[in-house]
């Protein structure tokens, strides 16, 4: 039987809105799931629904209004030195390729930035580079090139690149194809399944894209009113007829 | 009849990097009441030719050829006569509804605008109309909506708007760049039934511009297929999508979800220094000698045109 890498446990979010007479709007309502080690679980739902916020609330990037989450079995500390460890542990990949990266980076400043961040001493970038590109598909000269001279789906993979160089375990994948084309969203569908494969990577994958989610994951849950109200862990049939 | 007619288009732009060739030598014809889908994945030069008949490329664009909207070459008219017809006569629904409307307008201000503009309507008319368009478009509450701010709306809501606006002076060609991109599938369904309303409402004829094989495959009678600048087969939908013929149209079809997202191998080609010879021929499983030097001719095999050495 696979380990539980990540447990969702009554995850709940709500907002404050209004100037001047403050109302609550509720986003999400005791959510709770558990994805296991090398798997991938779809979250689906309508746009509005609060699929990005559950993502950010994974990653850190929010804070839950209560609830937790464990991450291999430990829940989740919020001290600065354990919660560096877990961010790179736990990556996001966002919607829009590229607003994704510094548009006045060079794409080779990019990924030097990551290795500074993970101390890689300099005699060692130039390999650990070329060996990232190869991984996600990219040639050496788009180095020198900004967001603004590449593609969607190369703006992708090199994001893909960045998160791969902090070897996290678990990747919330943000509806990463929907601003693609269809053949371009193929190619990172497929290199998403290989790298998986080969690291033993564990995916959040949230879409509304029904395809998307069953030709991507094995278990998913649907969010409607803030609850996610089904669950499958059957077989991708049963997935795609949930959906 | 004919209604638009794009015949040679060539439009470069210059760039630090050199002269980007963006769409290379174009022709095609739109009929009346007709829609024509133009796809093929980003930077074909899908938007560029619609940016091209409404003349509002960036400084830096070059154009060449004709675009001829009812025999008169819009490429040569001045921006006095272009505005007699941009909104009138031919419209562009964009790309991004979240840039495309102005944040500190109301969504009756920028409806009624061209009303007020073109027609010289009063606001108070102006509004009623727009009001009765939204009750038309299906739109729930449109008293309120009007009274929106585009900050206050979904983007499903806010592409319904553009619509709406787009279409409010009743133009006899609709463009509709990427109008479902970004859009969850509820919301695609939404938008395309409204552009089928519009279009059969008024009676107008559309160019429907997308990367995305459904909703082309839904909307439109002809299609059009765009790589690297350049429209490698063309002809009526059913019929690509039964049997496709140019093996870039069999990788786009082969990529969609229903065939199991097989990917095709590459990436596009540079725009600036495109292979010789066939664009495709790097990523074509079919290619031969002859590709890597030449751009074969058009042919018209089973009632379509295609640009492929396999039918030369």
């Amino acid at each position: 039987m696979c380990a539980v890498q990540l447990e969702i446990r009554n995850i709940s979010k709500t907002y404050e809105t209004g100037l001047f007479s403050k109302k609550r709007k509720s986003i999400l309502k005791d959510i709770s799931f558990r994805v296991e080690k090398g798997q991938t679980f779809g979250i689906v739902g309508e746009s509005g629904t609060g699929k990005t916020t559950l993502g950010k609330i994974i990653a850190a990037i929010e804070k839950p209004t209560s609830g937790e989450i464990f991450f291999r079995g430990n829940p989740l500390k919020r001290k600065k030195e354990e919660f560096t460890t877990f961010r790179r542990k736990i990556q996001m990949m966002f919607q829009d390729p590229e607003g994704s990266l510094n548009p006045k980076k060079t794409i080779q400043r990019s990924l030097v930035e990551v290795l500074d961040l993970i101390k890689i001493p300099r005699e060692k970038r130039t390999a650990v580079i070329q060996d990232i590109l190869r991984t996600v598909g990219l040639s050496e000269e788009i180095l020198v090139r900004y967001p603004n001279q590449i593609s969607g789906g190369q703006n992708q993979r090199v994001t893909l690149a960045r998160i791969l160089l902090l070897k996290p375990e678990l990747i919330i994948l943000d509806e990463p194809t929907s601003a693609l084309d269809t053949s371009v969203k193929a190619q990172i569908l497929n290199l998403l399944k290989q790298l998986q494969q080969e690291r033993n990577l564990t995916y959040v994958y949230i879409s509304h894209d029904r395809d998307v989610i069953r030709f991507m994951c094995h278990d998913i849950g649907t969010i409607i009113n803030g609850r996610l109200s089904s669950m499958s862990s059957s077989t991708v049939e049963g997935i795609s007829q949930r959906v | 009849m004919t209604l638009l007619e794009i015949k040679n288009l060539k439009v470069t732009f210059e760039s630090s990097l050199g002269k980007v060739k963006a769409v290379e030598d174009i022709s095609f014809k739109l009929m009346a009441g007709e829609t024509l889908a133009l796809v093929g994945e980003t930077g074909s030069g899908k938007s560029t030719i619609a940016h091209s008949i409404m003349n509002i490329l960036p400084p830096n664009a070059a154009v060449k050829g004709k675009i001829l909207f009812r025999n008169q070459d819009l490429l040569q008219m001045s921006e006095k006569e272009l505005s007699q017809i941009r909104g009138k006569e031919i419209s562009l629904i964009m790309q991004n509804p979240a840039l495309a409307l102005n944040p500190v307008f109301s969504i009756g201000h920028q409806m009624t605008e061209p009303l007020v503009i073109h027609e010289s309507l009063k606001k108070s008319k102006a509004i009623l109309q727009a009001q009765d368009l939204l009750k038309r478009l299906h739109f729930k509450g449109p008293g309120v909506a009007i009274k929106s701010y585009p900050f206050e709306m979904s983007g499903g809501m806010k592409q319904r708007i553009l619509i709406g606006i787009s279409v409010i002076l009743n133009p006899k060609v609709i463009i509709a760049d990427e109008p479902t991109k970004g859009l969850d599938s509820r919301l695609k369904t939404m938008v395309l039934e409204e552009l089928k309303l519009v279009k059969e409402m008024e009676h107008s004829s559309m160019l429907f511009i997308s990367h995305d094989l459904h909703p082309a495959r839904e909307i439109s009678d002809q299609i059009a297929v765009l790589y690297a600048g350049e429209i490698l087969e063309s002809g009526l939908t059913v019929d690509f999508f039964k049997e496709p013929l140019h093996p870039y149209s069999k990788g786009l079809l082969e990529s969609l979800p229903e065939k199991g997202f097989k990917p095709i191998p590459g990436t596009p080609p540079s725009m600036i220094h495109p292979p010789e010879g066939c664009k495709f021929h790097p990523r074509c499983p079919y290619k031969k000698e002859i590709c890597t030097r030449k751009m074969p001719d058009k042919v018209t095999i089973k009632g379509r045109d295609v640009k492929c050495v396999l039918y030369n």
